[in-house]
């Protein structure tokens, strides 16, 4: 238990290898660009920028994702302040007050506002995982199959239930990720299942091909609806330094949201969305003048910015520890991870400490060159918006088929890709949540195997939701994240009543 | 009625999942239907759900489907569908020609689709360009196999 510096400070010199040092800026930079392009976010630009890692050494291609993730969250609030176009559901509440800033003439201070949050949240953040990371792994070392699979369960129904939108269409998506991740050759048995003697699908579907269908080909398709009503803006920075008043306002609520987002953030399926929604309306609370929020309130800004960022650092808690991501995010990033040859749980800890606390260190500096990055160069990164999404998106379109044929090389997976590029276009007109298709089809075959291992421990199948005091918390949260939109419903209509 | 064809189509499908899962062989080794139990009780899961979403669809079924009206308006179905045919293209071409001329040529189509034509110069330059980078980073910096 507790944490252990001599790694800490061992991940740190690795860390600030330049090779690393130069592999954050990159990925900082490059996630940041695809993070800002309208109606991407950052689960699309890790899921299109995957194959940059093909060849890397685990540690390096770790330390390039997570900054490509962390940038496209940067990313992802630049076109949410310039545009008001958010790129996934975490950078809405950058586009509450920051979009009305940038409208008053004061984009520039509004970027640099919410790059300084994000690094304020970030480090609280950091702090947070180096105190709790350790002990939760050694937490879930006490984990068997049965708790394996009831926390996936428990993962996959908070992921639906906070989803937003009707929860039957969550469990639809998430038990069409089951399936698929159902085909191929059983490990335990080796019988072939939904193979239809296709000798590409005996390995069953590479979950890879089904992120970059539905996150990459499936946006695209989607943003084609809008195409010719989207325009490249040509956006005025104007100062970008802030002002003292601006600083003063925004101090504290960026202070409190850092911890917030964070603790947020390490919930299963909660993620940067809810963290930066609940600073915001917090903060609006405790606000002298509430109603200067949704006007260009800097502390409207700085306040789910924070959280935001300290949220996708926090998300990695639970990643790294255990093995479960908690948004479609970092399913995304699981997927890649898995893909390295890595197995991230509890003993990734005891097995690889150095990598694990060199990904944490790099985190530390990505989010400080990111400022860096985010304030110097705002300028240029402002004129990546002028370009026209007409071009951008056949960009994405061939990034994603490259991505996918390094993957296997195969052209079947062209086809495949085809396939949930279409499902991911559907997903989004029909308004079903993609984030638990996504988590599903990558925790689905540890599920199963989990859940075989738990039957022949336990006589009885019901015996699994209670085999342990472990086991039966999950089952209990379990049974309450489905019932909390009910719930939450419940209380709205009590309140309606008694206003 | 067009509202009942996704919730109709969901049940369709769970049931169809579900008869192949009755058709799985059994196993030779451990519980002959241990390959079973899992597939199963996804299949029963989401046919439930989807009977669910038939029942709230109903509700709603003279409602009109705004979504897919989306879908068919302006130039949608005309760069969907002309995006389909380049990628079908592409992957005819990709390991007969190699990854960078089919790359130009997928890139190029997909331009002048949907940048339009007027921008040729602008098209065929960005093709040319982009194709190269991405043949270079990834064959030669990343030493990654193309065709």
């Amino acid at each position: 238990m507790g944490v252990d510096f001599q790694n800490v400070i061992e991940g740190l010199l690795v860390s600030i290898q330049p090779i690393n040092l130069l592999w954050v800026l990159i990925g900082g930079f490059l996630g940041t660009v695809v993070g800002m392009l309208p109606g991407l976010g950052p689960a699309t630009a890790v899921a299109v920028l995957i194959p940059i890692t093909f060849g890397m050494d685990p540690t390096s291609a770790l330390i390039l994702m997570a900054a490509i993730y962390y940038g496209a969250m940067y990313g992802g609030s630049r076109s949410s302040i310039l545009l008001n176009t958010p790129g996934d559901g975490s950078a809405i509440a950058a586009t509450f007050d920051g979009y009305p800033m940038s409208q008053k003439g004061q984009a520039g201070q509004a970027l640099t506002l919410s790059a300084i949050a994000s690094l304020i949240g970030g480090m609280f953040a950091i702090i947070g995982f180096i105190l709790l990371a350790k002990p939760l792994a050694t937490f879930a070392l006490r984990f068997g199959p049965a708790e394996y699979f009831m926390l996936m369960i428990f993962t996959l129904s908070a992921i639906v239930s906070l989803s937003k939108g009707n929860m039957v269409k969550g469990f639809i998506s998430m038990s069409v990720g089951l399936i698929l991740s159902t085909v191929g050759i059983d490990l335990q048995t080796g019988v072939h299942r939904f193979t239809f003697d296709v000798p590409q699908l005996s390995e069953g579907i590479d979950f890879l091909v089904v992120i970059i269908g539905i996150y990459a080909v499936g946006e695209v398709l989607y943003n084609y609806l809008a195409i010719d009503s989207l325009k490249a803006e040509k956006k005025k920075v104007g100062n970008k330094w802030i002002t003292k008043e601006q600083w003063k306002v925004s101090k504290w609520p960026m202070i409190r949201s850092g911890p917030l987002g964070f603790l947020i953030g390490v919930l299963p399926g909660a993620g940067g969305s809810i963290a930066s929604m609940l600073s915001y309306t917090t903060e609006r609370q405790l606000s002298k003048n509430p109603e200067n929020f949704g006007k260009g309130a800097p502390e409207g800004l700085a306040a789910p910015e924070s959280a935001n960022n300290a949220a996708s650092v926090g998300a990695f808690i639970p990643l790294l520890t255990m093995g479960i991501p908690g948004s479609g995010t970092t399913a995304v990033i699981l997927g890649a991870v898995i893909m390295l040859g890595l197995r991230p749980g509890p003993l990734l800890f005891e097995d690889n400490p150095e990598m694990v606390w060199t990904l944490v260190n790099s985190m530390f500096i990505g989010n400080i060159m990111l400022v860096i990055l985010n304030i110097l160069l705002v300028g240029l990164l402002v004129r990546i918006l002028d370009t026209p999404p007409k071009i951008l998106y056949p960009l994405i379109l061939v990034l994603a088929f490259i991505g996918t044929y390094t993957l296997s090389y195969s052209m079947v997976d062209f086809y495949i890709l085809i396939i949930f590029g279409f499902i991911g276009l559907f997903m989004k007109l029909l308004k079903f949540p993609i984030a638990p298709l996504i988590l599903a089809v990558i925790v689905g075959t540890d599920m199963e195997q989990n859940f075989r291992k738990s039957l022949v421990a336990h006589d009885n199948y019901l015996n699994i939701f209670f085999a342990s005091s472990i086991a039966t918390t999950l089952t209990i949260l379990t049974i309450l994240s489905v019932m909390y939109p009910f719930i939450l419903g419940w209380i709205q209509k009590r309140r309606q009543k008694q206003a | 009625m067009v509202r009942l064809f996704t919730p109709l189509f969901l049940n369709i499908l769970s049931i169809v999942y579900l008869i192949l899962v009755s058709q799985v062989p059994e196993s030779r080794t451990g519980n002959p239907n241990g390959p079973i139990y899992f597939p199963m009780a996804i299949g029963i899961f989401m046919l439930l759900c989807s009977i669910v979403y038939f029942i709230q669809e109903w509700k709603h079924r003279k409602e009109e489907v705004a979504e897919f009206k989306k879908l068919m308006a302006g130039r949608t179905p005309f760069l969907i569908g002309s995006t389909i045919v380049l990628i079908l293209i592409y992957s005819f071409l990709f390991e007969r020609i190699g990854f960078l001329y089919s790359t130009i040529l997928f890139l190029g189509g997909l331009l002048f689709t949907v940048n339009g034509k007027k921008h040729w110069l602008q098209n065929i330059l960005i093709a040319v360009i982009f194709s190269f980078i991405s043949w270079y980073s990834f064959a030669e910096l990343l030493q990654v196999s193309l065709p």
